[in-house]
């Protein structure tokens, strides 16, 4: 299980984001909301191990996150990043397949996962292709699939960790794919996702962190977090919130 | 998307041509020997009972002058086409050549060194002329790409980017070295370094052959057992730090590795271009960029091109020989001209 | 008894290796070095020669023979292919380690210093003498020489009577660019020396000058060698590449002098003597009128 405790992270001189305690509960979707600026990457960046904090720890189950060897750490924490700068002609299965790097599960059920996991992020028509000749919407979707086969099947004590994974989707992609975590999640793992979408967020997570500046405003059910008051003081929008007709969950829309 | 070459069907393929070259090299060259005799002469050296009677010459040509010949070009060829392997990952770029950490122009820099002061010093005994001119340019070599790399850490991180600048700077400063030295030197030495900056696998012994095979073994032992995390590399270096590979040790092996390696065989041939830039992307181009393949069949394809490559060198002028470092370039300037026009592969 | 047949054994060992030395003469010959190759075809060796550098250019048959390249840089399986039984070398050929392939192959080396003067004409052309088989007319050769050298050097102190000695420099280049100077210890020097100028470049062996140096130098004579070109093509690259040479007190005065660069390469060559009364006349014009 992951764990924030007190955390501060500074860059140089300034504190870019402070006061974060967080706990990432197995099975469960947390999405992480601000505007730019707010240190919703940050945040991603000290989880996961990249920043390392100023005050306060990351614990990964009983130990510090900095304590865990390189290998061990991998089949417990998964990271996508927003983009990728791979500029070689891999094919997409090989991609997918470097998610099994941390494991030692011999090439037969490595590519058994890989073919799951390109199913599970609705890639699997991608099989065979060359990366470079994919879209960036494609190309988002293989490496989802990377880090899905990463933590395959996933269960509690992993944890995925995803910085804006729809951002190059279009609208049918960006819910597919976030069904597609969330099925993963309903398996144990614990998953972390920084969106920008607000309605995406309220559908699909269970609870929502609300940064701005840096400092928390509001770690709670989708339902608390999104009222109109500290949606207007964190991004300066007048919103109005209603239910989802069908599903019962906020639906934030622009005044 | 072109198909790509079956692994396997690559490595029989390299193989294949590497015995093909290795066993011309040996077969042919300015003394035509007759077939016959260099068979026989070529199983004396293995050690078999064969009829001595009239092999004296083939057996001269073959065990003393093209066997370690051909020896030498293998092992160059390969570590000089795995070294590039190795650079291209690390800068993430397939246009990466194994002089951008330095270590050439350090080799340069090291035997322009050894060739100016040792004339300057009145000769140096014959007998260690070859060995402190390798062991120069070696030294130089591996000076320039650790100060390269020490250039390139900031607080304990490689900044790839800043190595890569670094090297660009630390080669013109050794350009000017080497100038300097062009200089100082008289008309002798001049010649001589313009000869050892064009490369030669002319005058193989086994004597100065030994160290760079046994770097070259060691390098091109090591660097497959590293390419799932290679392969994990050129994702980028915080996605592979994500899949558990330590970032910071693998770059410092790349560089090591191939500081070792070029500067062996830099201190052993002399300058020879291009092969670092070329192999890789013909191997890439054939069968795709997974380094568990391509880091075996560069070493294969490098070593086989390299030999063939001498084999223009040594006959088209016979009796005299071109410069390798001159049919490389021949080879490789136009072949990455147009990779630059078509758009990398 | 014994004594008699040792004595006997002896005699008819002496008579025996008399006529065998003609035959253990090497017969094939490859040759590195200008002035060493114009030596060996002068003491008739040429017939013998099977390959030659790419420094040899007299006589003008040499030309055709095959080339084993840079004497620098010699291939062992190149020169090997020729089944010469004898390479003569002056110590710029190399490199070291083939020259020891070719050695072990059976081959003769022999190294000759290219040190530009008579002592060391002499030892070579004694030795070249013994392999060739030539020993008298080598000696021949040699006083022959050394009473044109003696000749000339009359000729140049009579001139000095009337003159003093022109500063000189002499520079080699190729196609006019980067023109090397010719210092101290060269064969260049020697030739200047003996031709009666003055060298101006006091450094030691070759060495590339700033133009405005040379220009600073202000020679009376100019002497050039371009490895490239000849003639006036030559004089007018030179000129061209380096411009600023147009304003020494040589250029004014017209007195710039082509020199062929091959006689610069392997030691004291044969055409030196001959050189040496062009570059004379030049050097002392009013005298030439009366040379002999």
């Amino acid at each position: 299980m992951l764990r924030a405790q007190s955390l501060h992270i500074q860059r140089g001189r300034k504190t870019v984001l402070a006061d974060i305690d967080l706990v990432l509960n197995p099975g469960e979707m947390l999405g992480v909301l601000g505007p730019n600026g707010a240190g919703k990457s940050t945040l991603l960046a000290g989880l996961c191990g990249e920043l390392r904090p100023s005050q306060g720890q990351v614990w990964l189950d009983d130990r510090p996150l900095a304590h865990w060897p390189g290998a061990e750490r991998a089949r417990r924490l998964a990271v996508l990043p927003q983009s990728s700068t791979l500029d070689f002609a891999f094919r997409v299965e090989e991609v997918v397949g470097m998610g099994r790097l941390p494991h030692q599960s011999g090439r037969l059920r490595d590519e058994q996962i890989v073919t799951a996991a390109l199913q599970a992020a609705d890639a699997a028509h991608l099989h065979g292709r060359s990366y470079l000749a994919l879209s960036g919407g494609e190309r988002q979707r293989v490496h989802l699939a990377r880090v899905l086969a990463q933590l395959w099947p996933g269960e509690a004590g992993q944890t995925l960790l995803l910085d804006e994974p729809t951002s190059m989707l279009d609208p049918l992609h960006q819910h597919t794919i976030l069904q597609a975590v969330r099925e993963f999640a309903s398996r144990g793992a614990a998953v972390l996702v920084i969106l920008h979408d607000l309605n995406l967020a309220a559908r699909y997570c269970e609870r929502l962190l609300l940064l701005a500046s840096g400092r928390p405003v509001a770690l709670d059910t989708p339902r608390q977090v999104l009222r109109p008051e500290p949606l207007k003081s964190v991004f300066g929008l007048d919103v109005l919130v209603q239910d989802h007709p069908e599903r019962g969950h906020p639906l934030i829309i622009a005044r | 998307m072109t198909a790509l070459v079956k692994p396997r069907t690559l490595f029989i393929g390299l193989g294949v041509l590497c015995l093909l070259a290795t066993w011309l090299s040996l077969a042919l060259g300015p003394v035509s020997l007759p077939l016959l005799d260099t068979l026989r002469a070529a199983l004396r050296l293995l050690g078999l009972p064969v009829a001595v009677d009239g092999l004296e010459q083939a057996e001269l040509i073959l065990g003393q002058i093209r066997l370690p010949r051909t020896l030498l070009g293998l092992a160059v060829g390969g570590v000089l086409a795995l070294s590039g392997v190795a650079m291209q990952g690390l800068f993430r770029n397939p246009l990466a050549d194994p002089g951008l950490v330095g270590v050439s122009s350090g080799a340069a820099l090291g035997a322009a060194f050894a060739i100016v002061a040792g004339s300057a010093l009145g000769g140096v005994p014959e007998a260690f002329g070859p060995y402190v001119l390798s062991l120069c340019a070696f030294l130089g070599g591996l000076g320039v790409t650790a100060l390269v790399y020490r250039l390139g850490r900031r607080n304990g991180q490689t900044h790839v980017a800043t190595m890569l600048l670094a090297g660009i700077a630390l080669t013109a400063l050794s350009g000017s070295a080497v100038g300097l030295f062009t200089y100082l030197a008289d008309d002798a030495t001049l010649r001589t370094l313009t000869f050892w900056n064009l490369g030669s696998l002319n005058g193989a012994s086994y004597a100065r052959l030994w160290p760079l095979l046994l770097v070259s073994a060691g390098v091109a032992l090591w660097l497959p057992r590293r390419a799932r995390e290679l392969n994990a590399l050129l994702l980028g270096e915080s996605e592979a730090a994500h899949l558990g590979v330590n970032v910071e040790a693998l770059k410092r092996e790349l560089v090591f590795c191939t500081a070792l390696g070029v500067g062996a065989a830099v201190a052993a041939a002399g300058m020879i271009g291009f092969v670092g830039l070329v192999v890789p992307h013909l191997v890439r181009l054939v069968a795709g960029p997974d380094h568990r393949v391509l880091l075996p069949a560069s070493v294969l394809a490098g070593a086989s091109l390299l030999l063939l490559a001498d084999l223009v060198a040594r006959l088209a002028l016979a009796p005299a020989e071109l410069p390798i470092g001159i049919v490389t370039a021949f080879i490789g300037a136009p072949f990455f001209l147009y990779l630059l026009v078509r758009g990398r592969a | 008894m014994r004594l008699n047949i040792r004595a006997v054994a002896l005699c008819v060992a002496l008579l025996v290796n008399q006529g065998a030395s003609a035959v253990d003469l090497p017969q094939r010959w490859v040759s590195a070095g200008g002035a060493l190759s114009e030596w060996v075809s002068a003491l008739g060796g040429e017939s013998k020669l099977v390959g030659v550098d790419t420094t040899s250019q007299h006589p003008e048959s040499l030309r055709a023979l095959p080339s084993i390249g840079y004497q620098r840089q010699l291939s062992a399986e190149g020169v090997l292919s020729l089944r010469p039984q004898i390479l003569v070398g002056t110590e710029e050929m190399g490199p070291p380690p083939v020259l020891a392939q070719i050695r072990s192959a059976g081959v003769q080396v022999e190294l000759f210093s290219a040190t530009p003067d008579l002592p060391t004409l002499r030892g070579n052309l004694q030795h070249l003498g013994q392999l060739l088989g030539t020993e008298a007319e080598a000696a021949q050769l040699f006083d022959r020489y050394q009473k044109q050298l003696t000749q000339q050097h009359t000729r140049v102190v009579e001139a000095q009577r009337k003159q003093k000695a022109p500063g000189v420099l002499l520079l080699v280049g190729s196609s006019g660019g980067k023109p090397l100077v010719a210092g101290k210890g060269t064969s260049a020097d020697w030739l200047l020396q003996q031709a009666g100028g003055h060298n101006l470049a006091t450094h030691g062996g070759y060495k590339s000058f700033s133009v405005e140096s040379l220009a600073g130098l202000n020679p009376d004579v100019l002497v050039f060698a371009d490895r490239a070109l000849s003639g006036e093509e030559a004089r007018a690259a030179l000129f061209r590449e380096n411009p600023i040479l147009s304003s020494t007190r040589a250029a004014r005065d017209g007195r710039v002098m082509e020199l062929d660069p091959t006689l610069l390469v392997g030691g004291l060559g044969p055409r030196l003597p001959q050189s040496l009364v062009e570059l004379t006349a030049g050097f002392y014009p009013v005298e030439s009128a009366t040379a002999p």
